[in-house]
């Protein structure tokens, strides 16, 4: 019940920052979106010839989709600790008898749902733009998302450590965007042990079935859906492992707070 | 009296690579009971920090044992936190970017209390902190001293019973530095809290606090009750008032037998003020002035520094340390 507590007070900030800061949020989506035409008018000057183009089409559709939940789930908790460590509130956010692990837990699942209002409208927009419309069935899409997303936040909470004790890791981030578009345009049909083992490449391409080929959460191979939820399992609970052993080093050269 | 907070053997080694090691907790060692409000003092650097932090279970200590209501936090942290809240020193510890009845309420939150049972609590401290006219502003808007204020609020609303202030008064006007003492004051008088404050204003520790621990090089040097330090000075510091001047032969006596004196002289009155260092040493300026016919017209207890005797500790301390 205290958890439950937990989870809306974490919520309920995310919220009202959202809220007091909309300009913020409209000038992501504006970004965002911009980075999207870049992409769309490249694609369109290269592959307008070719037979595939409209399902290529759709492909980078659902993969920008993808990369803009991943860019977010591997970097909020990092940015939100080194954003809280220089306001001064993480000595404060850390003392709490309910754990520090489930503050962060819970605050990037608030950030996961607070996210469908900044993808949700991108999607939309590149939809229109791109007159591709995808299948849009979220009681499959949504739990594969969430699926697929949960083994990139583990990742996250392996940046979020290593930004409590070595505080300053944005270079790092860059690089690791990269990494995630070739995750998630990775062939799998070509190296499906390999890409079944990392992250996000499965999740990606079941995501796809769903949204350009149609299928149905149900009628997705089972072995597929089995090796995804362990892969993700995996990520996750490694990243926050490691997230807590950060923790400890943190804790032991006195480094919470200290920006 | 139960101690609710218990410290034996507290001890934190920094190690960098290539650097000494800093050993900013030495072994630091004290109790508090319930109820009780103590201060903790010491000069930049001592360890005073590193002891409430250290308390809170945001730094893991080398050895030693913190005890809250009998639960070792150095294993337990999480114990600890639902025991105690915390003002830190230069932090915000709010959020900027909410209004004081968010923040109050985010912290409520965060120890798993719902709003439903926060809220007329949270009512409460916005009236007493005299915050509800400015309820809606955010936290970055309002002045210093209201900060503060909206921090202990936030401590408060935790709940917890023991309340540990980290330079609860740094960087406020005298103003609200009084307003802050009071509420405090106000606060351990209608709750019964337990406070364990740090300052490096003697004046706060004066006010607000029924014993001191002074700490120094990271190791307790006192551990005494305010009235006692300052009884252990009282005796030594006087003021004669003599009627009449002062024969230059006296005050060049006095002036060399009591190094510590200092003498005016205003033609029909003198005046000396002199710390003593033993009740003996009364009785020997006593003789002088009976010696030279001085006609003594009062004397009076010279009320200590509070910062003075702090000072004189730390400094023994440290000539103990280094005899140089």
């Amino acid at each position: 019940m205290k958890k439950l507590t937990l989870f809306k007070t974490m919520f309920v900030r995310e919220w009202i920052e959202l809220k007091r800061y909309p300009f913020n949020l409209l000038s992501g989506l504006i970004a965002l979106y911009l980075i999207f035409l870049v992409v769309f008018a490249g694609y369109k000057a290269l592959g307008s010839g070719s037979p595939r183009f409209g399902n290529t089409l759709d492909g980078i559709v659902v993969g920008f989709m993808m990369w803009t939940f991943a860019i977010s789930a591997y970097s909020t908790l990092s940015w939100e600790l080194m954003n809280e460590a220089r306001m001064g509130t993480l000595e404060q956010l850390y003392m709490t008898p309910l754990g520090f692990g489930w503050v962060c837990i819970f605050r990037v699942i608030a950030s996961f749902f607070l996210n469908l209002l900044f993808v949700l409208p991108i999607l939309a927009l590149m939809m229109v733009t791109t007159g591709r419309y995808l299948h849009l069935d979220l009681l499959s899409i949504t739990p594969l998302l969430a699926l697929s997303l949960a083994g990139v936040y583990g990742i996250g909470f392996v940046m979020g450590g290593l930004a409590l004790v070595f505080k300053q890791i944005q270079a790092f981030f860059q690089i690791i965007q990269f990494v995630f578009i070739f995750l998630i345009a990775a062939p799998l049909s070509k190296l499906p042990l390999l890409f079944k083992v990392l992250p996000l490449s499965l999740g990606s391409n079941l995501i796809h079935a769903v949204m350009v080929e149609k299928e149905s959460l149900l009628l997705l191979p089972p072995g597929d859906l089995s090796i995804l939820l362990i892969n993700s399992a995996f990520y996750f609970l490694a990243g926050f492992w490691i997230f807590k052993l950060f923790l400890g080093i943190a804790r032991k050269r006195g480094l919470l707070g200290h920006y | 009296m139960r101690s609710v907070v218990e410290v034996a053997g507290l001890t934190k080694v920094y190690r960098q690579k290539g650097k000494p090691a800093v050993k900013a907790l030495d072994g630091i060692g004290f109790s508090i009971a319930r109820g009780e409000v103590v201060g903790l003092l010491g000069p930049n650097g001592a360890g005073k920090t590193t002891t409430i932090k250290s308390l809170c279970g945001l730094i893991t200590p080398t050895a030693g044992r913190i005890l809250i209501d009998g639960v070792d936090t150095v294993k337990n942290p999480k114990f600890g936190m639902g025991k105690l809240s915390a003002v830190l020193e230069g932090n915000r510890n709010v959020y900027w970017r909410l209004t004081p009845r968010e923040n109050l309420s985010f912290f409520a939150g965060m120890m798993g209390i719902p709003q439903r049972r926060s809220a007329a609590y949270i009512e409460e401290l916005l009236r007493i902190f005299r915050l509800k006219e400015k309820e809606r502003s955010q936290a970055r808007y309002l002045s210093r001293g209201m900060q503060q204020k909206l921090a202990l609020a936030c401590s408060l609303v935790k709940g917890t019973e023991i309340l540990l202030l980290d330079e609860p008064t740094l960087g406020l006007d005298v103003e609200s530095s009084h307003e802050m003492r009071e509420l405090i004051k106000g606060l351990v008088a209608e709750t019964g809290k337990t406070v364990f404050l740090s300052s490096h204003d003697m004046k706060v520790v004066e006010d607000l606090c029924q014993r001191v621990i002074i700490i120094n090089n990271g190791k307790v040097v006192t551990d005494d009750t305010v009235r006692g330090l300052q009884q252990l000075f009282m005796v030594s510091s006087y003021r004669f008032n003599l009627e009449g001047g002062l024969p230059s032969e006296a005050r060049s006596r006095i002036e060399r037998e009591f190094e510590l004196s200092k003498i005016v002289e205003d033609g029909a009155k003198s005046q000396i003020d002199v710390e003593l260092s033993s009740a003996e040493r009364f009785y020997d300026l006593v003789d002088i002035l009976k010696r030279y016919g001085c006609a003594v017209g009062s004397i009076d207890h010279k009320e200590p520094d509070f910062e003075e005797i702090f000072l004189k500790i730390v400094r023994g301390e440290d000539e103990e340390v280094n005899p140089l």
